[in-house]
């Protein structure tokens, strides 16, 4: 595989619904012989990605649709139940708020953290560490412990630690959405830049908008399937016009 | 840089990767542990050394337990019986007792991001190798004082090795499980509870020469294999021994293979920590 790519491959994801499990020995001592009522919750069915090297993909659709989950599969987090996920280069991915962080290590230990997650020696850090205090704007507070940020500096350092990282694929969740607008642009200042630069993004969004400016190919998921997959002008307009018929509401896992 | 997250066997750069996780998570452990303390690593002298002291009041005077004589007979003093002892049982039941917590420790984190969790038990088990190594100086240093010293000495540190792969093997298990049902926690620090008594420890071995005592209990305490760790390190550390070959061998045999099956277990199941809720 080239570097920079992902490859998604009939992969499907299945979650146990939490009421149907024991959680503790005795319960499911008692559970065994008795006929299990385990609810089992496809989240993903079948979906087949191939991002090429350097370019800027984006994940659509309602709430609960399997999108947040596609791109843990992506980052490693979980193992898809069937199929296969591969990736090949430096994946850097700023998921959920905090992200990676641990509350009671400071800021910059949560740096440092992180680049040993993705392969980064202390020295590397150390080396983008201004840039990364800089680019956050979290100032002084970067020797505080984290779980006294607010949640736009903890979206604000996990950018900056994600895409200062020199990453090859960079995955984002909606978590942008936190920060300020001055930050949110210097955020798309960025991504762009990386782009430029040959990164391969993967961005998941519900802004239809900015995702059909941003993105060139988009895929639209639904109930765990993939209705769509292409250009983002017309990927959007089979999104906007399902929803028109008011089929999603009130869905909810997410 | 190529970052396979399939499990592949290991290569260069993901063992870099790990290195500097353990690091961390061994570092994180370290400070973790006497934080907040004035005396700090202090404490973890007082903590084997109470220990010597009360059992050695306890089985040594109250109950007049003797301790077996030495080569030189220099450092006959059942103390020092049980500090040789107890400072391998530790290493086993710290490694077994601590991974369950530092997976849990950081199943948070795991679930937000992709990294080899077994680094985190590597790196705390880690912090426990050089606590084990402080605690190993100061015996070592109380037999030099002592002028009870041969080379055979180095079999110490044999026996604490094997005990803590030993400990890993089980604590790879273990901690998955934890994670799964917090039961095993409580259920592990019973069984090392009653494991405790089945090493002689507190003990001398020839106590279980008794008629009264079954074979099969007899069997049990010489041959489990934190009883022939301890074996191993009295022999080196306190009667000045070379130990016994077949100590030696079962000892090795029961480190790698119960760290290889836990090893394999765990890399096996520790994709699933991130769905634990």
């Amino acid at each position: 595989m080239t570097v920079g790519s992902i490859r998604v491959d009939g992969v499907s994801k299945k979650f146990r619904l939490e009421r149907n499990r024991p959680s503790s020995i005795k319960e499911a001592m008692l559970r065994i012989g008795k006929k299990s009522d385990a609810d089992d919750f496809w989240v993903l069915r079948d979906i087949d990605l191939d991002i090429k090297p350097g370019s800027f993909f984006g994940l659509i659709g309602h709430n609960g649709s399997g999108k947040s989950t596609l791109l843990r599969l992506m980052a490693g987090i979980h193992r898809p139940t069937s199929g296969t996920i591969d990736s090949e280069g430096r994946l850097s991915a700023l998921l959920e708020l905090g992200s990676g962080f641990h509350p009671d290590l400071t800021g910059r230990e949560n740096v440092f953290l992180n680049g040993a997650m993705l392969g980064l020696s202390r020295k590397q850090m150390a080396a983008s560490m201004d840039q990364i205090i800089e680019f956050s704007g979290i100032g002084e507070f970067i020797d505080e412990p984290v779980k006294i940020y607010s949640s736009g500096m903890y979206v604000r350092l996990g950018f900056a630690v994600a895409v200062n990282v020199d990453p090859e694929l960079l995955l984002v969740d909606e978590v942008i959405a936190v920060g300020d607008e001055e930050f949110q642009r210097r955020c798309m200042e960025h991504m762009n830049k990386l782009r430029a630069g040959g990164t391969t993004i993967v961005l998941v969004s519900h802004n239809t908008t900015l995702m059909s400016d941003l993105c060139d190919t988009l895929g639209w998921l639904d109930h765990g399937r993939l209705m769509k997959l292409g250009d983002p002008d017309e990927v959007v307009a089979a999104y906007l016009a399902h929803v028109d018929k008011g089929d999603n509401t009130l869905t909810t896992h997410d | 840089m190529a970052l396979s997250r399939t499990l592949s066997p290991t290569l260069s750069p993901s063992v870099r990767k790990s290195a500097s996780l353990i690091y961390h998570f061994a570092e994180r452990e370290s400070k973790a542990r006497y934080k907040r303390s004035i005396l700090g690593w202090f404490w973890s002298f007082m903590n084997p050394l109470t220990t010597v002291v009360v059992y050695g009041f306890v089985f040594g005077v109250v109950y007049g337990a003797k301790a077996p004589p030495t080569t030189n007979g220099n450092a006959e003093n059942f103390g020092l019986y049980l500090f040789t002892g107890l400072i391998v049982w530790s290493v086993f039941t710290g490694v077994v007792n601590g991974s369950m917590g530092w997976l849990i420790g950081v199943s948070d984190l795991r679930k937000k991001i992709y990294f080899p969790t077994e680094t985190a038990l590597l790196g705390g088990a880690a912090a426990n190798a050089v606590q084990t190594l402080l605690e190993a100086v100061v015996l070592i240093v109380i037999m030099i004082v002592l002028a009870n010293i041969s080379w055979t000495m180095i079999f110490l540190f044999v026996a604490l090795t094997q005990a803590m792969l030993f400990g890993l093997g089980i604590g790879f298990i273990v901690s998955v499980f934890n994670a799964r049902y917090r039961d095993t926690q409580y259920l592990v620090g019973i069984l090392l509870n009653v494991a405790f008594f089945m090493v002689p420890i507190v003990f001398t071995p020839d106590l279980l020469d008794n008629p009264s005592v079954p074979d099969i209990a007899r069997i049990l305490v010489e041959w489990n294999p934190p009883a022939i760790f301890v074996a191993i390190a009295r022999d080196a550390m306190y009667f000045l021994e070379t130990p016994q070959w077949n100590h030696l061998l079962a000892a090795t045999a029961w480190a790698t293979i119960t760290f290889s099956i836990g090893w394999i277990y765990f890399r096996d199941q520790s994709m699933a920590i991130s769905e634990e809720p």
